[in-house]
């Protein structure tokens, strides 16, 4: 190679010629590499931090909405319903537009998956929707309506977190998912109006633990242990 | 003592077109406009960069058409992938090296 000539202080990297990783100790280096490969993922994957954040807010707001509403008469109230329907249509515009808007420019393995992976949502609470409205239209009681709808609505959520954990290979995913399912089993033996304080609680608190777990592992990922302490001088070749 | 450092990668220019590359899953590609905005070079520069790692056999260019655009996809090939992870290896070993 012949651009290879040392340079002074080479850490901008932006120009073509002699431009040359002989200034850079091998710990700059290192950081050099992490921090592209940091802001490459930043461009080209959703922010998991992001997603939780809209997931959570979403069902906390939501539910304690609907949990207010039937505190008094024990079924919760029409404007509760648009409440928490804004809120889950507003989680899901956010998670749509923002996963597009990251992955844009990219193709091949990884946007086959996460696009089959975003139409199973859709699949799974399209025939969720249709489930309910054939139990509300067989006579199913409102009571039983809620339980099933909280139920079947965490179950799903569990169930389609596993199916990520199982894709990625993402533990945290999966116990995200072994949660939800908890919170399913929870929110159908608490009662009314309890099932609905169960799903912002431990469904949306779920969802913001998420992003606490995922910020840890972002900080974990910028400064590993593995790497090295910075020196002084070390050039290669030291 | 380690071995040199794989001179294609270790100028900085491409040393961030390579780490970029490999933050990316594999079997992945990346366009080739969202590549130079996420390393912030001009087009030509990058062009020159990538033809370098595409004669080094560690980046895979793929013309295609989307529509009636043409459009470039980038990925590092497996050769690219570990030469990448020799590099970092060599780094390492460097540091450890120069601390005793």
């Amino acid at each position: 190679m012949t651009d290879d000539t040392p340079a002074g202080e080479p850490v901008r990297a932006s120009d073509d010629g002699p431009a040359s990783g002989a200034g850079l100790s091998p710990a700059e280096t290192l950081r050099l590499i992490r921090q592209q490969q940091e802001a490459a993922r930043d461009a080209t994957e959703p922010d998991g931090r992001l997603l939780f954040a809209a997931w959570g807010l979403a069902w906390l707001i939501g539910y304690l909405a609907m949990w207010l509403s039937a505190r008094d008469t024990g079924l919760a109230e029409s404007w509760a319903g648009w409440v928490l329907a804004g809120c889950i249509l507003g989680a899901v515009v956010f998670t749509i537009v923002h996963s597009i808007t990251r992955t844009a420019g990219t193709r091949g393995a990884s946007a086959r998956l996460g696009a089959m992976y975003g139409w199973s949502w859709f699949l799974a609470f399209t025939a969720f929707g249709v489930l309910l409205g054939a139990m509300g239209h067989a006579g199913a009681s409102p009571e039983v309506m809620a339980i099933a709808s909280n139920g079947f609505a965490c179950m799903i959520v569990g169930l389609l977190y596993i199916a990520c954990a199982l894709l990625f290979e993402e533990v945290r995913m999966y116990a995200l998912g072994a949660w939800m399912l908890v919170t399913a089993v929870a929110a159908a033996f608490a009662g009314m109006p309890n099932t609905y304080l169960v799903m912002a609680a431990a469904g949306g608190g779920g969802f913001l633990a998420m992003v606490a777990v995922e910020q840890w592992f972002r900080a974990r990922r910028r400064s590993p242990g593995s790497v090295p302490r910075r020196t002084e001088g070390g050039g290669h070749g030291a | 003592m380690p071995e040199e450092l794989d001179p294609v990668i270790h100028a900085p220019a491409r040393l961030r077109v390579v780490a970029s590359l490999a933050a990316l899953g594999r079997g992945d590609e990346v366009a080739f406009p969202k590549l130079r905005k996420l390393l912030d070079m001009t087009a030509g520069n990058l062009s020159t960069h990538l033809r370098k790692l595409e004669d080094a056999g560690y980046v895979r260019v793929t013309k295609t058409h989307e529509g009636r655009m043409p459009a470039t996809y980038l990925a590092l090939t497996d050769t690219g992938r570990t030469a990448f992870a020799d590099y970092q290896a060599a780094l390492m070993d460097l540091l450890k090296g120069a601390q005793g």
